[in-house]
């Protein structure tokens, strides 16, 4: 990771850095301004861009754009769970209803619909996971790029 | 609301927490039990049990007894039932399963402070930060900041509370399927330095109750949840959870212990137990043909071997219980746990058809060592992991008997 962010060049968005939401365009960084506030910066991949943001507190997300400039997955990990509401936007109403809806299992979740597949996984001090819209994803981008 | 630098000299009663725990920050330095020392060892093993629980609808939870008393007094009570958790730090109890009158924790203007915890399954807990001395078999840790889930209609659930998780509220016995939560993990605290700063963002964990509206605050570190085992006097490096084998098609309950300390008594030597080290966030790496995954953990709260995906196993998802596995015979399989100390061997597992499991014995068997589900990219060695088996959670910043330093699994 270290090797990464050496050889990128970051940028820092002032002091109201914020990120995108699932489904929705790029430039939808406004709809929230006072959740993890850190060091962004965009690293441009095949196919796809990706914002990745860094707290101090050692809290990574990830947010991953399709050339239309859509966020068509979001990545997450650090010590406390994120608000999965604001991440997940439009697509939380669907995801809780299907997080609700299981049996038995207790430990990691992993949620699939139709439109939405979540993972959420890990322990208190260190939590994980991931989400991704499959409709969304950019041509020959197959969802394991999403860590 | 953000209390930045001011809010450690605005927590009167926090700062006795604080020096308390500087004091215990003291001992862990040096191991803090003494092993092998002059002092009289007390009864360090308490009875643990994995049966279907208290809302008789519990598959692969371990359960003890916790007594809890009011600091300093003989006020106490003891709570069935509690599902140990290494993965979590702190004791948590529902309400209603406790009369005691706890003495709050706040700051010096007498705000109350509650806690929002968030599972990694989504679900959460909320309710009030309070202290209690917590006692097991012969150990007693004093003052230890513990929560009480859902205790007061008075500070309702905030909203980001709520809107942060996925799952449902997990506060009633049938939705725990518990009393109570003891997390024994790794750590010593629950949030640490996340909770403590106001830079650059505090994570709605912790909350400040001036009236009925609760804000997210800073906690200094004395006053988040702990794991109370490194408050106890002795014994507080770690501890030990030993179950017995369970047959393939599972049993309806097995019991044996929760030892506490790490090669501190006779019954709690690491033997021939290979220490893993973790990394900082408490996780080691696990290997799949090949292949390492390196956010693996052992976690008693998770009651299946939570272990990648179907299609890179071989096997069949189940079609109705969703998140299980259903290979159509047990099939067994082979991982390689390795620690951040390069510490490396074999995991030899089995996973049976969870839909067969279920309806074995006609549904009343609560203990598989032989379920799994599915984790992609990880692996979660859950309870199954532990049957048959000695595991020792070493705990961050305490020195086991081989001059290796939590935090640390051995097995």
């Amino acid at each position: 990771m270290k090797t990464i962010l050496a050889v990128l060049v970051g940028f820092i968005l002032g002091t109201t850095p914020a990120w995108a939401v699932l489904g929705e365009h790029e430039r939808s960084v406004s709809s929230d301004r006072q959740y993890l506030r850190g060091e962004i910066r965009a690293i441009a991949r095949d196919g796809y861009s990706l914002q990745q943001i860094t707290t101090k507190d050692g809290a990574v997300v990830n947010e991953y754009v399709s050339p239309a400039g859509l966020v068509f997955a979001i990545s997450w990990q650090g010590p406390t769970m994120p608000n999965l509401q604001q991440l997940l936007g439009s697509y939380f109403a669907q995801f809780q209803q299907a997080s609700r809806s299981r049996t038995r299992r207790r430990g990691p979740l992993v949620v699939r619909t139709d439109h939405l597949v979540l993972e959420s996984g890990g322990h208190m001090r260190a939590f994980h996971g991931r989400a991704c819209v499959p409709d969304l994803l950019p041509d020959n981008i197959s969802a394991e790029v999403v860590r | 609301m953000s209390l930045g630098h001011s809010s450690a000299a605005k927590f009167g009663p926090f700062l006795v927490f604080s020096a308390g725990l500087l004091v215990l920050i003291g001992c862990g330095g040096s191991g803090g039990s003494n092993p092998g020392g002059g002092s009289t060892p007390v009864d360090n093993t308490q009875a643990l049990q994995v049966n279907l629980g208290p809302a008789n609808n519990s598959t692969n939870e371990a359960f003890v007894a916790v007594t809890v008393c009011v600091p300093g007094s003989s006020s106490c009570q003891t709570i069935e039932n509690v599902e140990v958790d290494t993965g979590s730090e702190g004791l948590r109890v529902l309400s209603s399963q406790i009369s005691l009158s706890l003495p709050a924790i706040a700051d010096t203007s007498g705000n109350a402070l509650e806690e929002c915890v968030s599972f990694a399954d989504t679900s959460y807990v909320w309710g009030p930060v309070v202290s209690a001395d917590v006692q097991m078999a012969g150990e007693k840790a004093t003052s230890v900041p513990i929560q009480i889930i859902s205790a007061s209609p008075k500070f309702p659930v905030p909203s980001n509370c709520i809107s942060g998780a996925g799952a449902a509220d997990v506060n009633t016995v049938a939705a725990l399927g518990a009393n109570g939560i003891l997390g024994l993990g790794v750590f010593q605290q629950d949030c640490v330095f996340a909770c403590t700063s106001a830079s650059p963002q505090v994570p709605d964990v912790y909350y400040l109750c001036p009236n009925s509206v609760c804000r997210v605050s800073t906690v200094p570190l004395g006053s988040q949840l702990q794991n109370p085992v490194w408050f106890f006097p002795q014994d507080n490096n770690g501890v030990v959870i030993s179950l017995p084998s369970v047959p393939a098609d599972g049993v309806a309950s097995v019991s044996r212990s929760l030892i506490f300390g790490i090669g501190t008594q006779s019954d709690n030597a690491l033997g021939s137990a290979q220490v893993y080290t973790t990394d900082n966030a408490g996780n080691f790496q696990t290997t799949y043909h090949g292949i390492a995954y390196s956010q693996s953990y052992i976690d008693s709260g998770s009651n299946g071997l939570y272990i990648l995906d179907a299609s890179t196993l071989g096997i069949t998802d189940c079609s109705d219980f969703a998140g299980f596995y259903c290979p159509a015979s047990p099939v067994d399989f082979t991982a390689t746990n390795t620690g951040l100390n390069g510490v490396k061997a074999d995991v030899s597992f089995s996973i049976a058809n969870a839909d067969a499991l279920f309806a074995a014995n006609g549904g009343r068997n609560a203990a598989f060592d032989d379920l799994g589900g599915d984790n992609p990219q990880t692996v979660d060695w859950g309870l199954p992991f532990f049957y048959g088996r000695k595991v020792f959670v070493g705990i961050e910043g305490q020195l086991a008997p081989t001059g290796v330093t939590g935090p640390y699994w051995a097995y």
